[in-house]
C-alpha cells in the first residue's frame, strides 16, 4: 500500500503501535478468533469496541467491534496442573504463551484500495492479520458528519469525542424499533430521535403517546423536569392534541386540540383489535360486523341505549344472532365504552381530516393520551382508529400521485407503544400496523415501534424492521426476536446483554454502517440548543402555533 | 567468567552437531555446564558456538594405584591432579555459529578440525548471541542429554551475565518461549522453570 493510497487518507497513515493481537481463524458467518497479545491487559478491553483489522496480504482494513472476549490454553492440562499461584514468575510465564487471551471479533465493514467508503464485508482478512483498537478517528470516519439527514444520536462507548449519525432518511424509509426492558430509556432515545427526525423535516410524525412522555414537559424518576417535543419545536412544527383534557389541563400541559371520536364514527374493525382486551369471543368479533351491518353507523349507541329495544329485539327475533352472544356484546361495550370519556355519543371533533392535513404539511402531532394511556383498551382503539383513516388517506394520495394528479403525500412515521398489542402473532396478519409494517415505505407511512417485549412482537413484522435501536434486554427470547432476519447479527448478542441500564443503546440496521453501542447523547440544554430551539423562547408555550387554527377548541 | 575469550583446549573429536575438547587443568577457567564457547573452523573465517553439556575427567594407570593407597601425600594428589597424563574433556553442542555478518543460530556448515582453538565466550558475545532464542529449540531436540539442566542452567548464567535491571525481563521472555515449546507437557516445562531461578 502506498503513502498516498486511498486507504490512508480514508484511515489515516498506516499504524505503527502494537497490534492488539493476530487473528487465528474464523469465518464470514461467525467472526473472527483473534489472539490478544499478552502485554495487553485483557481487563481494559470489552464487548462493544472497535477494532480495525489491517489485512496482511493486501493491506485492505476492515472494521469490526468485539462481540466476545475469552480465555484459553494451548492444552487442555493447564486445567488439571496450574502453575502454582503465589509464583508470580510462573504465572507471568504462562500467561500469554500457554495461557491467553481471545477475543472474537464481528467484522462489519471493509475498505480497500478501490474504494472510498467502506462497504459491508464479502470476505475476512487473511490469518495472523494485525487488529487494532480503532481510534476515534476511524470511527468518526465511518459514521461520518452530522449533517440536515444525519443526526447525532450518541457516542460510542469510551469515545465521548466521536459522534455517532443515524441515517435519518434510511430511518425513515423502514420501519424502525425502539427496544428496551422498562427503565432503561427507551422514551428519552425515542424522543431523541424524533427530535431529529422533525428537525430535518424529513418526515411528519404522529406519535401515540401512551404515557405523555413526548408532547410536553415529562419528569424522570429523580424529579428532573425535560422539555417535551413541542416545546423544543415552539415555532408549530409540533400539535399536541389531547384525549384527556383535564388531564392535560392539570399537568400544565399546553396542547392544540382535543380529540373525541363519535360512537358513530367508530366500525367493527376498530374494535376487533380489542377482542383480546375486551374478552370478546371470536364468535362475539364476528357478530360485531353483523351488528355494524343491521342497526348502521349508530350501532354503539343502540347497543348501549335501551330506548332501541325494539330494534334489538327484531334482530334476535331474526334468528342471526343468539341472545347470549348479544348479550355479552352489550356488556362488554358498557363496560369500556361510557368509561372513555374521549368516546362521545353521534360525531366526534372530526380532527381526522385536520390531522392529515397537519402530517402533510410537515406538522408533527403527539396525542396525548392523559389518564386514557393506563387504559390499554383505549390506547390500541385509538391508535387503531386514527391509524386506519390517516393510511388510507395516504393510500389515496399516494394513488392520486401516482395518476399524476395530486403531488406525494408527505412521508409519516407513526410511533406506537405496546407495540406487541398491535403486532401479536395472532393480529398483525390483518391489522393495519402489520400492513404498514410489511408493505415498507409504499405509501410513505412507516412506522416507529417502541417495546419492551419484542418478542411479542410477529416474526415477519421484526424481520422488516429496518433500524433496531436497542437499550438493555435481558429475556433471551427478546434478544433472540431483536436479532431477527439481521444476517451475522447475532454475534452481538452479548453485546446486548451486557449494555449498561441507562443511556446506552445498540443500534444496528438501515440507519447505521454498522450495528453500534452508543452512549446517547444526554436530553439537556446543550441538545436543546443543537435541536435550534431558542432559550427565549417561552417554554411554557406562551407563543401560539402557526397553525392552531386547524384544532379549534 | 572473564571478560575476555580465553583458550580453553582443543578439540580432539568433532561433528557437525558438537565437538569434544581436551584441555589441562592448569587452564586458569574450567569450563562449566551450560556455560558456552567457540571453536575455531574454516581456518579461523568462522567459529562454532557450543554448549557444553558434560565434562569428564578419566582414570589414568597411576591414579588407580595411588588410589589404592591408605595414606596419599598431599605432594602426589596435586600432582595427579595437575600433571595429568589424560586430559579432561568437554563434550560441546553446537547450537550455532560466528562468521563475519555476526551469529547465526543454525548449525554450522563446517565443524571444526582436529586440534582446533576452542575458547570461552566473552559475556558480551554470550549477551549477543542469547538475544535470540532459536537455539533453545536446538537444545530440547538433541537426543540423550541432560536437555532440562541445561536449558536452565544456560539461560541461567545468560541471565546473570546480563544488566540487574533487564534480567528479569530476559528470564520472562526465555520462560514464554520455553512455555511455547514445551506448551503439551507441563510438568516438564514446570521443572525448567523453576530451575531458571533456583540460585546456579
Amino acid at each position: 500500500m502506498s503513502d498516498s493510497s486511498e486507504l490512508d487518507v480514508f484511515f489515516g497513515s498506516k499504524r505503527d503501535e502494537r497490534p492488539l493481537g493476530i487473528v487465528l481463524e474464523g469465518s464470514l458467518s461467525t467472526g473472527l478468533q483473534v489472539k490478544l497479545d499478552p502485554r495487553y491487559a485483557i481487563e481494559k478491553l470489552a464487548v462493544g469496541r472497535y477494532v480495525v483489522i489491517q489485512s496482511r496480504k493486501t493491506g485492505s482494513i476492515f472494521f469490526g467491534i468485539i462481540t466476545d472476549i475469552a480465555l484459553g490454553a494451548t492444552t487442555p492440562d493447564l486445567l488439571h496442573h496450574p502453575p502454582d499461584a503465589s509464583d508470580p514468575f510462573l504465572l507471568d510465564v504462562y500467561s500469554g504463551g500457554v495461557a491467553f487471551a481471545t477475543l472474537h471479533v464481528s467484522p462489519m465493514l471493509m475498505l480497500d484500495d478501490a474504494d472510498d467508503q467502506p462497504r459491508p464485508i464479502k470476505t475476512i482478512p487473511s490469518h495472523f492479520s494485525a487488529i487494532y483498537e480503532a481510534t476515534a478517528q476511524d470511527v468518526a470516519r465511518v459514521f461520518g458528519e452530522e449533517d440536515e439527514a444525519h443526526f447525532f444520536i450518541g457516542a460510542p462507548l469510551d469515545m465521548e469525542a466521536v459522534q455517532v449519525n443515524l441515517d435519518l432518511e434510511r430511518f425513515v424509509e423502514r420501519s424502525s424499533g425502539v427496544f428496551g426492558k422498562t427503565g432503561t430509556g427507551k422514551s428519552f432515545i425515542t424522543r431523541t430521535i424524533l427530535a431529529g427526525i422533525i428537525r430535518s423535516g424529513l418526515a411528519s410524525t404522529l406519535i401515540f403517546d401512551m404515557h405523555n412522555d413526548y408532547g410536553w414537559s415529562v419528569m424522570d424518576e429523580t424529579g428532573r423536569e425535560y422539555k417535551g417535543l413541542r416545546q423544543l419545536f415552539p415555532d408549530g412544527r409540533v400539535s399536541v392534541i389531547t384525549l384527556d383534557e383535564t388531564t392535560s389541563r392539570a399537568r400544565g400541559s399546553k396542547f392544540d386540540g382535543i380529540l373525541t371520536i363519535g360512537y358513530e364514527e367508530i366500525e367493527p374493525e376498530d374494535m376487533e383489535m380489542l377482542a383480546s382486551l375486551l374478552g370478546l369471543s371470536d364468535i362475539q368479533t364476528g357478530a360485531l360486523y353483523f351488528l355494524y351491518q343491521r342497526l348502521g353507523r349508530k350501532w354503539i349507541s343502540k347497543l348501549l341505549d335501551e330506548q332501541h329495544e325494539e330494534e334489538i329485539q327484531n334482530m334476535l327475533d331474526s334468528g342471526r344472532i343468539v341472545g347470549g352472544t348479544l348479550g355479552a356484546i352489550r356488556r362488554k361495550l358498557e363496560s369500556f365504552i361510557p368509561r372513555m370519556g374521549f368516546l362521545v355519543p353521534g360525531e366526534g371533533s372530526k380532527v381526522v381530516d385536520d390531522i392529515f392535513q397537519r402530517l402533510n404539511i410537515g406538522t408533527s402531532v403527539v396525542l396525548e393520551f392523559g389518564n386514557y394511556g393506563n387504559t390499554l383498551a383505549a390506547y390500541v382503539l385509538v391508535a387503531n382508529y386514527l391509524t386506519r383513516r390517516i393510511h388510507a388517506s395516504y393510500v389515496h394520495r399516494k394513488n392520486i400521485a401516482a395518476g399524476k394528479k395530486g403531488e406525494e403525500p408527505r412521508p409519516l412515521v407513526i410511533v406506537i407503544e405496546e407495540a406487541h398489542k398491535f403486532l401479536d402473532p395472532s393480529v398483525a396478519g390483518h391489522t393495519i400496523f402489520g400492513n404498514i409494517a410489511r408493505e415498507l415505505r409504499k405509501y410513505n407511512v412507516t412506522l416507529l415501534i417502541v417495546d419492551q417485549r419484542p418478542s411479542g412482537i410477529e416474526d415477519e413484522v421484526m424481520s422488516q424492521i429496518g433500524t433496531r435501536v436497542t437499550c438493555l434486554l435481558d429475556n433471551e427470547a427478546d434478544i433472540r426476536a431483536v436479532f431477527s432476519g439481521v444476517s451475522g447479527a447475532s454475534t452481538l448478542r452479548e453485546v446486548l446483554a451486557r449494555l449498561d441500564t441507562r443511556q446506552q443503546a445498540l443500534i444496528l440496521g438501515h440507519a447505521v454502517p454498522m450495528p453500534v453501542v452508543v452512549r446517547t447523547r444526554d436530553y439537556d440544554q446543550r441538545f436543546y440548543a443543537a435541536i435550534g430551539m431558542d432559550e427565549s423562547d417561552d417554554a411554557s408555550g406562551a407563543k401560539p402555533p402557526a397553525e392552531d387554527k386547524l384544532f379549534p377548541d | 567468567m572473564p571478560e575476555s575469550p580465553m583458550m580453553i583446549g582443543r578439540v580432539t573429536r568433532c561433528s557437525t552437531r558438537g565437538f569434544v575438547g581436551a584441555m589441562q587443568v592448569s587452564v586458569k577457567e574450567v569450563p562449566v555446564f551450560g556455560s558456552f564457547c567457540q571453536a575455531e573452523a574454516q581456518s579461523g573465517r568462522s567459529h562454532v558456538v557450543g554448549l557444553v553439556y558434560d565434562i569428564s575427567i578419566t582414570d589414568d594407570h597411576f591414579a588407580r594405584q595411588i588410589a589404592a593407597l591408605e595414606d596419599v601425600p598431599q605432594e602426589q594428589i596435586a600432582d595427579g591432579q595437575i600433571n595429568r597424563q589424560v586430559p579432561i574433556e568437554f563434550n560441546a553442542l553446537a547450537v550455532g555459529f560466528r562468521d563475519d555478518a555476526g551469529f547465526h543460530q543454525a548449525l554450522p556448515p563446517r565443524p571444526p578440525l582436529t586440534l582446533a582453538s576452542v575458547f570461552s565466550m566473552a559475556p558480551k558475545d554470550t549477551v549477543d548471541f542469547t538475544s535470540e532464542l532459536h537455539f533453545l529449540q536446538t537444545i530440547l531436540n538433541a537426543p540423550q542429554l541432560p536437555v532440562d539442566e541445561l536449558l536452565a542452567t544456560t539461560l541461567r548464567l545468560s541471565a546473570q551475565i546480563r544488566p540487574e535491571g533487564e534480567r528479569e525481563r530476559f528470564l520472562l521472555q526465555t520462560g514464554r518461549e520455553i512455555a511455547r515449546l514445551l506448551a503439551q507437557d507441563l510438568t516438564r516445562l514446570e521443572n525448567i522453570l523453576c530451575g531458571l531461578r533456583s540460585e546456579g
